[in-house]
């Protein structure tokens, strides 16, 4: 063996027993953790070239039945050494002490398929995430969970603390398509989608994606699967890669175990704009409220363009005609907003026997945000457990049941930058009166007073009146069994699915100005999705003749998909606060959307490996999909990758140079394309006057589409230094994506907005570096350092063949997101000022800035680089854990800047506005003398001179006389990501009353943003939403900060 | 265990080979394959009637232009700052290509069993409506390749208009009493006698967009028109009835939950100084009653001034226009009589251009309700309002400017045709004192079909608001 298992301390105390040679030996023994001393439960054992194997207990303890001698036990367990033990004969129980695996170099992971394998012989990168990182999270959303965990991972939370989160590895490979990977929890693809309602429907709700129902408490560990090459074999949707969640099971467990947590967080607002409180509502520093329509002088106005706040007497919204003290609110934005409360509470039991295993649990939780009245509750059910039906078959199931039941969802942005006025609550403070108090909207909020009443209801209205609710009920589960059929042969049998119900109801009171129907609306949306899997495979492992070993497995799989969506809205009720669709003055509108269909798949893999330090591993599948034409369904995609362990191959392992893998590979994976893009089609709408309306639809679709194919090569190397307390992780791909279906934007006269094409093509290459390292290790005290760094650049090669096309635009908020050939993805493309070439901005004559009339690249919603630095420290029971997450040189278009600026609420709009703070003498078109007169600067086009010609303040500040340029900002960042801190109590100390464990932990999320554009007047990580308009934020909550508590407790 | 094995694998194997149901699967559930004439075209004109009297298009941008209505709040428009992606740079561009063409070349393509030939030359009719109404706003645009290339080329405004002559031609020929019945026809009721009659007028209205450029070949054309033939009463104007629910007049729906317009000074001043009895159906008095006159607000002021006038001190448009029900006249019979005046001026035909005209003003009080000879008599027998042959355009185009009220898109085309009202632009006005003269190219076309479009621009001359178009002589 090698001189790393050498020198590590194992004992193997033998002893003799009496025999029977028919029905072989049962060696029994303990695993134990090497340092602690502690029993280490489900750790795996088997036996060399035979198929029996058995997991340990509790306590640590196994017992394994051996027909032959002499034989080699492995043991194997996550984070710890893989060991393997000669017996020539069993004497006496075994004690196996396994060193922890400091570099989890010799880690077995899961890979595509659930199967394990061992790190070192996989050629391509994968991370694992164990569970601990995960449970106890302050986040709501597992997604958020994987922040500045591992190298190349992006997430973005879209809209402060309860919503959606996106998550994108190794950048974006699709042009058009979804980008975020595959989950799959014990072998079930799950959906992530965030069903976001269609085009001109209220949009603005920020519902969660639908990984986020699981619960992180179930969590063993999530396995990180970066691209093509590591999860080739899941075929279409790898491409993006696939992140494995693995879930506990009762296995770990010897007789019964019960597990309980808790844990409590609380967010508030972290970041908001920073608001003028100079001056008031109104225009031309006059306002006067009389009915917030128009009545009053300027009551109509929305803006902050009134008078000073000095204290003068002027009737205001809430003061019934009475002239009362014209003064600042200051908080009156962040007053509004509340503080958010997670409770999260969890039982779980889990038994296991020497034929069966189980886990059962339940977990609450209940998320208030930081909005009035929004709140979101979510019950987890799991049971999962396997049964030993006899020597040879193994069955079992796993059953997740999660109802998401949420009495009003917040709002936010929304994808198109279009208003909802009814309930977009930042709306109304970007077109503000800086003078409201907000108690006054608290005591007027029944009867809907408000300081605007043209545009906008009272926010709490909004918050309690116009609600959406949630409801989702479902189930993620499947039944599985396993046939031994030979030495080394075993048949693998798996029925997955995962299903859910989504209903959603958008209430309206009648009454709402905003709305744009004072009658108010009911709305009912439902959708059900639902993913059926099934699968069989044989797998084959056997060690060949001498240095060879070989793992195969070939297998098919048939996956199902369906997508149905009802849409009803009673546009006017006819009696107020009766929510239903029949309670409606004009016909109902209704729409449905069903959506389905069916791949099969067939696919086979093997490993070969060579004395156990080169492995190679090749992948073949084939996908006959029914989105495609029938002359190109079926596309067959191969993978070959090798590793090779040099520290074992070559004599250059030192203690300075423990262990150095080199891995490297090739492949391809294809895709096929959505449901019914081959015939272009006509929808029918709701009849007019008994005269059904009929109209082409916007696409040109494409009969002749051929399937999307991605292919990636990736070098890698994996190296330990100083026997391994310096661990180096590095890895270098280059991924084409070819042929991808782009639903491209055309010219409108061409006769559609949209047409299907299919010769897109993206380039991505990237380096990954993950570095960790245990500066200090003395007796009880352990610091841990992890470092991580991805670059990833993105390279549009092609749109179409002909080369006609130049931008793919992804979406548009009024700036444009798009795909430009020969740029990097998700450029920002909008108007710009016109510049000399000196770089110095034009003006007119009349001091106001030229605008170039060719829309020019603004910056790109994808970073230069990513990285995140985590620290802990350990001593004794105690933990420390700082997580600092960076992110370089993306851009954020932000339109609340450009509404914030034009309207006067943003604190940047006060100088110019009078004499007093810093305004010219100037005279107006009118002939009026004013004080407000701006300079913008710049360079007189005529004359080449710095611009002298003065603008009003209003002006200046209004986005009409400003490009796009103007809002968009550095969204480089270096945040202050997460701090834990927790205390793990010792067993003797526990014994006494009886528990067998007890963590408490105190965990702080997003602390403090380091490092931001200080003109940026926000946090620069927000989205709108999970989709590929990133880079582009309009109206989006305020993000937050959290402090939260969490014990675990087990018996 | 092998029995089982090999079903298994059959089965697979069976699944594999299934590919017939594979393409039952991809078979679109929820949208039909199968065009239908009637119902594209009752599509196409409650869409058509939507771009013309509706929001991006006309009162949010157009109106604006001709003052008829005024902005009081939000006044970006109203000043000439409009950006290449505003509603009303693409929204006339989109609906007109994709929502109205392209459903109209559908019509165009069907199969004679299907649509007859008289659902041809209604669609094609409708067509030439909407390639007018998109030249007329922009210059040259994609016409002859519209629909049928990715990247069609810009025909010049000149050749688009010689193509609309040429397909109402087309349509005529077409159109035909006996050529089969048109359902769901809600304009006309599949009335062909009454289409023919808008094909001509259509015919009419373009020959003259193009006679300060062409004056002989349009003369020519408008020679051919037989009067009999071309609209002849308030009973055939071309309009879009809205019903009261769901689908509202979308003027009434914007003023269901906005507060930003109000009728124009420009307009309203006018009314009053040729005490013209159509103010009240134009305009509302205002809603704060110490104010006992119709008052208009003024174009081109800064938000602040333009809020300062005071939301219910100012007049909104009436309630005939902005009623759920109110209809979208798209070809009024008073345009051809205005039509008939000045191509009797022009020499294109006899007649006597003054009667013309003061049956044309007649025409218009009737469609607004206004009736009694006596108003229509003390009205036209005012100095301010006598036909003056001399000075025609002015007699025509000021009356013209009145009698489209609403029209946004004609009675702005009119006006840069006939340069009579003279209109100034508003103080805040960012065209140093211009008043457009063309929208933009939405923005999109620099990056969908770039070098087409350049090639037009280098043709036109800039892509801005203030380059005149081909038609635009003075």
């Amino acid at each position: 063996m090698t001189k790393l298992r050498v020198c590590v301390l194992l004992a193997i105390i033998f002893a003799v027993f009496p025999t029977s040679a028919q029905n072989g030996e049962n060696v029994t023994g303990k695993v134990l953790d090497e340092k602690t001393g502690e029993p280490l439960a489900g750790a795996s054992i088997s036996i060399a070239n035979e198929r029996a194997g058995t997991i340990t207990d509790a306590d640590g303890g196994f017992s394994l039945k051996v027909t032959k001698f002499p034989a080699t036990v492995l043991v194997d367990y996550l984070g710890y050494e893989h060991r393997e033990i000669k017996l020539s004969r069993f004497t006496e129980p075994l004690v196996v002490l396994l060193p922890e695996n400091l570099n989890l170099l010799n880690e077995v992971v899961v890979t595509a398929l659930g199967v394990t394998r061992e790190k070192k012989s996989l050629g391509y990168a994968t991370q694992n995430i164990k569970g601990e990182n995960i449970n106890g999270n302050t986040s709501s959303n597992i997604v958020n969970a994987l922040a500045g965990k591992a190298a190349g991972v992006r997430i973005t939370n879209a809209q402060g603390d309860i919503g959606a989160s996106r998550i994108v590895i190794r950048g974006e490979t699709s042009i058009a398509g979804n980008n975020q990977p595959l989950f799959i929890v014990d072998g079930v693809p799950v959906d992530n989608s965030q069903l976001l309602p269609a085009s001109g429907r209220d949009q603005s709700r920020d519902f969660r994606n639908a990984v986020a129902d699981l619960n992180a408490e179930d969590i063993e560990s999530l396995n990180v699967l970066k691209g093509p090459n590591a999860a080739a074999l899941y075929g279409s949707r790898a491409a993006h890669g696939v992140i494995l969640i693995t879930t506990k099971k009762g296995s770990a467990q010897k007789g019964l175990g019960i597990n309980v947590n808790a844990g409590w967080t609380f967010a508030t607002v972290a970041t908001l704009p920073e608001f003028q409180n100079e001056f008031g509502q109104g225009m031309g520093g006059e306002f006067s409220y009389v009915d917030g329509k128009g009545s009053g002088i300027d009551d109509g106005s929305d803006e902050s363009w009134g008078p000073r706040l000095d204290g003068r007497l002027i009737p205001q919204f809430h003061s019934d005609g009475v002239a009362v003290p014209w003064v600042a609110h200051p908080n009156n934005v962040r007053d509004f907003f509340e503080t958010g409360v997670t409770q999260d509470y969890g039982i779980s039991i889990a038994n296991a026997g020497d034929k069966y295993n189980f886990r059962l649990g339940t977990n609450f939780q209940d998320q208030t945000s930081t909005l009035p009245n929004t709140e979101i509750r979510k019950t987890n059910f799991t049971f999962n457990g396997d049964f030993q039906m006899s020597e040879r078959i193994k069955a079992g199931a796993n059953v997740n049941y999660i109802v998401t039941d949420a009495p009003n969802i917040p709002s936010g942005g929304s994808p198109t930058g279009s208003n909802y006025r009814a309930s977009s609550i930042m709306l109304q403070f970007l077109w503000f009166g800086r003078q409201v108090d907000t108690k006054e909207l608290w005591n007027g909020y029944k009867v809907n007073r408000n300081w605007n009443a043209s545009y906008y209801d009272n926010p709490y209205w909004e918050c309690y009146f116009n609600t959406t609710e949630q409801n989702r009920n479902r189930v993620i589960g499947d039944v599985h069994f396993s046939v031994n059929l030979l030495q080394g042969l075993d048949f693998r049998f798996r029925s997955g699915t995962d299903y859910y119900n989504d209903r959603r109801k958008y209430k309206i009171k009648t009454g709402s100005s905003g709305a744009g129907s004072p009658d108010g609306s009911y709305a009912e949306d439902a959708y059900t999705v639902s993913e059926d899997n099934t699968e069989a495979l044989f797998n084959f492992k056997r060690d060949l003749s001498g240095d060879l070993s070989l793992d195969a497995l070939a297998g098919y799989n048939v996956r199902n998909n369906s997508y149905a969506n009802n849409w009803q809205k009673a546009t006017k009720l006819a009696a107020p606060d009766l929510y239903t669709l029949s309670n409606s003055k004009d016909p109902l509108e209704s729409d449905n959307v069903f959506k389905r269909l069916r791949v099969y798949s067939g696919f086979a893999s093997a490993q070969i490996g060579f004395k156990s330090w080169v492995f190679l591993n090749l992948t073949g599948r084939n996908d006959w999909s029914s989105t495609l034409p029938s002359d190109n369904r079926s596309y067959f995609y191969p993978s070959a990758t090798a590793s090779a362990v040099l520290t074992d191959a070559l004599p250059i392992k030192s203690h300075a140079l423990s262990f150095l893998k080199i891995r490297g590979g090739w492949s391809e994976v294809g895709s096929d394309a959505d449901p019914y893009q081959l015939i272009t089609v006509y929808n029918i709408q709701q009849a007019f006057s008994g005269n059904p309306i009929q109209t082409s639809a916007s696409t040109k679709n494409n009969p002749n589409i051929r399937p999307e194919r991605t292919q990636s090569a990736e070098l890698g190397l994996e190296a330990g230094f100083l026997n391994n307390r310096l661990s180096l992780d590095l890895a270098l791909y280059n991924t084409n994506s070819i042929d991808q279906i782009l639903n491209v934007q055309t010219s409108a006269a061409s006769g559609y907005t949209y047409q299907l094409i299919n010769a897109g093509k993206i380039n991505n290459k990237g380096v990954e570096i993950q570095l960790n390292t245990t500066p200090v290790k003395t007796g009880d005290f352990k610091w841990d350092v992890g470092l991580n760094y991805a670059a990833n650049r993105s390279k549009v090669v092609a749109l179409d063949d002909e080369g006609m096309l130049t931008r793919y635009v992804i979406g548009s908020a009024g700036l444009q997101v798009v795909a430009a050939v020969g740029e990097r993805y998700g450029a920002l493309y909008g108007t710009a000022y016109r510049r000399n070439d000196n770089g110095e901005i034009l003006t007119g004559d009349n001091g106001f800035p030229l605008i170039n009339s060719t829309n020019q690249i603004l910056g790109y919603f994808t970073p230069d680089w990513t990285g995140a630095l985590t620290n802990t420290f350990t001593y004794k029971g105690f933990s420390l854990s700082v997580l600092i997450d960076a992110s370089f040189g993306a851009s954020l278009y932000s339109s609340s800047a450009r509404t914030g600026m034009a309207t006067g609420v943003y604190a940047n709009t006060v100088f110019g506005r009078t004499a007093e703070f810093g305004g010219l003498t100037w005279t107006d078109g009118d002939g009026n003398v004013r004080d407000d007169g701006v300079i913008f600067q710049g360079v007189n086009v005529n004359t080449g001179q710095p611009n002298e010609a003065k603008m009003s303040a209003q002006d200046y500040y209004s986005y009409s006389n400003h490009p796009y340029e103007r809002y968009v900002y550095d969204a480089s960042f270096v945040k202050l990501r997460d701090i834990s801190l927790s205390y793990t109590f010792g067993a003797k100390a526990l014994q006494k009353f009886g528990l067998g464990g007890l963590t408490i932990a105190a965990v702080a999320h997003n602390l403090a943003i380091l490092h931001r554009d200080k003109d940026l007047n926000m946090d620069p990580e927000v989205a709108l939403n999970t989709g590929n308009v990133q880079g582009v934020e309009a109206l989006t909550r305020p993000t937050t900060r959290s402090f939260g508590l969490n014990v675990r407790l087990k018996f | 265990m092998k029995k089982y094995l090999i079903s298994l694998l059959a089965t697979a194997i069976l699944l594999a080979s299934c590919s017939e149901s594979l393409d039952d699967i991809n078979r679109n559930p929820n949208a039909t394959e199968y065009p239908n004439p009637a119902y594209l075209l009752t599509g196409v004109e409650k869409n058509g009637a939507d771009l013309y009297w509706g929001n991006s298009a006309n009162y949010g941008g157009l109106l604006l232009f001709v003052q008829h209505w005024a902005a009081i709040q939000y006044t970006d428009i109203d000043r000439y700052r409009i950006s290449n992606t505003d509603g009303i740079v693409t929204t006339p561009w989109n609906t007109g290509y994709t929502t109205l063409v392209t459903n109209l070349n559908a019509i165009l393509s069907l199969d004679g069993a299907i649509a007859n030939a008289n659902y041809k030359g209604v669609a094609l009719t409708l067509r030439s409506w909407v390639f007018l109404l998109l030249a007329d706003l922009y210059g040259d645009i994609p016409y002859s390749e519209a629909g049928k290339s990715v990247v069609p080329v810009f025909d010049t405004q000149q050749s688009v208009y010689a193509g609309l002559q040429a397909d109402l031609n087309e349509a005529l020929a077409l159109l035909n009493l006996d050529a089969g019945t048109v359902a769901g026809d809600v304009v006309y009721n599949g009335d062909i006698a009454k289409w023919r009659k808008f094909a001509t007028s259509l015919k009419f209205r373009i020959a003259l967009r193009t006679a300060d450029r062409e004056p002989e070949k349009a003369g020519e054309i408008i020679a051919s028109l037989a009067p009999a033939d071309l609209i002849g009463s308030n009973d055939e104007t071309f309009r879009f009835v809205y019903t009261s629910s769901p689908y509202n007049n979308p003027q009434h729906d914007h003023f269901v939950s906005r507060n930003d317009y109000r009728i124009s000074k420009t307009i309203v001043d006018k009314l009053k100084a040729l005490n013209d009895p159509r103010l009240p159906v134009y305009a509302d008095l205002p809603k704060d009653e110490s104010v006992t006159d119709y008052a208009g607000g003024a174009n081109g002021l800064p938000n602040d001034a333009a809020a300062n006038q005071g939301f219910d001190r100012i007049s909104r448009p009436g309630a005939y226009f902005i009623s759920p029900a109110a209809p979208a006249v798209i070809y009024s019979y008073a345009e051809v009589l205005f039509n008939l005046a000045e191509a009797v001026e022009r020499g294109y035909i006899g007649g006597n251009a003054e009667n013309y005209y003061r049956q044309a003003v007649k025409a218009s009080f009737d469609q607004f309700g206004i009736t009694g000879d006596e108003a229509i008599d003390a009205y036209l027998a005012q100095p301010s309002v006598q036909y003056d042959a001399t000075n025609w355009k002015k007699s025509i185009g000021e009356q013209k400017w009145i009698a489209f009220f609403g029209q946004g898109a004609d009675a702005y085309a009119e006006w840069r045709r006939l340069d009579f009202p003279q209109l100034t632009a508003g103080p805040a006005g960012a065209l140093n004192g211009e008043i457009p003269v063309r929208i933009f190219y939405p923005g999109t076309e620099q990056s969908l079909n770039g070098k087409n479009r350049e090639t037009a621009v280098k043709r036109q001359g800039e892509d801005n608001l203030t380059t005149k178009l081909w038609f635009d002589v003075y």
